[in-house]
């Protein structure tokens, strides 16, 4: 076999394994449950960090977590985990109880909270 | 009939890698079923389709650049100072000498942020399986840690020799992906590196930040100090300290590269320039591993109230 044969052969391999990945059920969206799951993520990515307040979405898939420093941190699923981002100058948007949050970080997407009004226009003012 | 008879020239001239691809594969496979019936582990399609691109970019990236350190180590083996030859014995010393080697590469891996910035890749994922062993680096060869292999030839080795061991170790380092086994018997478990010991490695905990650095062979960690037991009660949580927030093999494979270019051209120094590239990595952040370490174990260290 040549080497763009094999090449192809390598290709189609990899895709072969990756469906078969994605069809025995690996594929779970991560739910935040409670803010004490999202204060314990916070805590074991940002050494130190004790958390004060926090405001979860309510479909679950992120939150926001204020620390007692002063520190907000930015929780948001990442495939079937979580990724953790101390905000330091993020990008902000509201829109009624929708808040909008990208941390200043080339590639890291873009998290939308659905916070309700009254926490959406509190937080976006933290922020 | 008379079977032809194989010498270790033979043996050696094969590459341990190219035919461990098939046995990769099917592990993989029989990993995502007995994780599917319950077995202890994880996997992700997103991570594993990561993992497996990643993979593949570093076959041929290798085939792209590896002519450039085949040069130099032709060079140096040119100047040696033993003759040695292809054996048995050869073998085993030399297999030995590349894995002593390994575990210095890999340390200046985890504490020289240009060597980093190349092998960050292989700890990018959350999760740790057989997939994960195949999450390799796309810029090895500007890490500069290949240096650290070039005395085997000046001393003699021969290059497909120090070749054929170095994809040996890389096999062996397979396997040891895994949450599915445990830990080992306890001489083996004493002497070689093994699953238990290898998820420390991969663990972002403070506790198990940047130990376990062997790769066939624990005992070099337990020599020069950096070895750390798997702990029941601190599993590993596997990662980086700041983890990506994407998949994109593309952003995978050159992130820290950006994170050091950007730090250059914010340095306003020989000295600030020099710690972005050669500093341990999260030196700028003040997150280094000691840093991470000391500042966890300031929090978890009961406050001893002095008798009076």
């Amino acid at each position: 076999m040549d080497r763009m044969g094999l090449l192809l052969f390598s290709v189609i391999g990899v895709a072969v394994l990756v469906l078969m990945t994605r069809v025995l059920g690996f594929s779970r969206r991560p739910q935040l449950v409670d803010a004490a799951l999202a204060a314990r993520l916070v805590a074991d990515a940002l050494p130190g960090f004790r958390a004060a307040d926090t405001a979860l979405s309510r479909d679950g898939s992120g939150a926001l977590v204020a620390g007692q420093d002063g520190r907000i941190a930015l929780v948001r699923p990442f495939g079937d985990r979580f990724v953790v981002r101390a905000l330091d100058g993020p990008i902000v948007a509201r829109a009624g109880g929708l808040l909008r949050v990208r941390p200043d970080e080339a590639m890291f997407p873009e998290t939308a909270l659905d916070l309700g009004e009254a926490a959406a226009l509190r937080w976006a003012g933290r922020l | 009939m008379t079977l032809p008879a194989v010498t270790v020239q033979d043996i050696i001239s094969a590459d341990p890698v190219a035919i461990a691809i098939p046995v990769f594969v099917i592990c993989i496979i029989a990993e995502l079923l007995a994780v599917r019936m319950g077995w202890r582990g994880h996997y992700d399609w997103r991570d594993t389709g990561t993992s497996l691109a990643m993979g593949l970019g570093n076959t041929i990236s290798g085939a792209l650049l590896a002519g450039t350190v085949t040069g130099l180590a032709l060079w140096l083996w040119q100047h040696r100072l033993f003759d040695i030859p292809v054996a048995w014995w050869s073998f085993a010393l030399c297999f030995v000498v590349d894995d002593f080697a390994y575990y210095w590469i890999h340390r200046a891996g985890h504490r020289v942020r240009l060597a980093w910035a190349a092998h960050v890749i292989h700890h990018s994922s959350q999760h740790y399986n057989l997939s994960t062993a195949l999450r390799q680096t796309w810029t090895g060869l500007f890490g500069l840690t290949f240096i650290i292999k070039l005395p085997l030839f000046l001393i003699g080795f021969p290059l497909e020799l120090v070749a054929f061991c170095g994809g040996l170790n890389l096999v062996y380092q397979f396997w040891i992906h895994t949450e599915v086994v445990g830990r080992m018997p306890r001489w083996f478990e004493t002497v070689m590196n093994t699953p238990s010991h290898h998820r420390v490695h991969h663990g972002t905990n403070p506790r198990y930040l940047d130990r376990n650095y062997a790769g066939v062979f624990i005992v070099w960690d337990r020599l020069f100090g950096t070895f750390e037991p798997e702990r029941a009660d601190d599993p590993p949580r596997y990662g980086i300290v700041r983890n990506l927030g994407t998949f994109n093999p593309l952003w995978v494979a050159c992130h820290e590269w950006v994170g050091i270019a950007r730090d250059l051209a914010r340095a306003r120094s020989l000295k600030a320039a020099w710690l972005a590239i050669a500093a341990p990595p999260g030196a700028a952040s003040g997150e280094t591993a000691e840093i991470l370490r000391a500042q966890w174990q300031a929090e978890n260290t009961p406050l001893s109230i002095p008798a009076e």
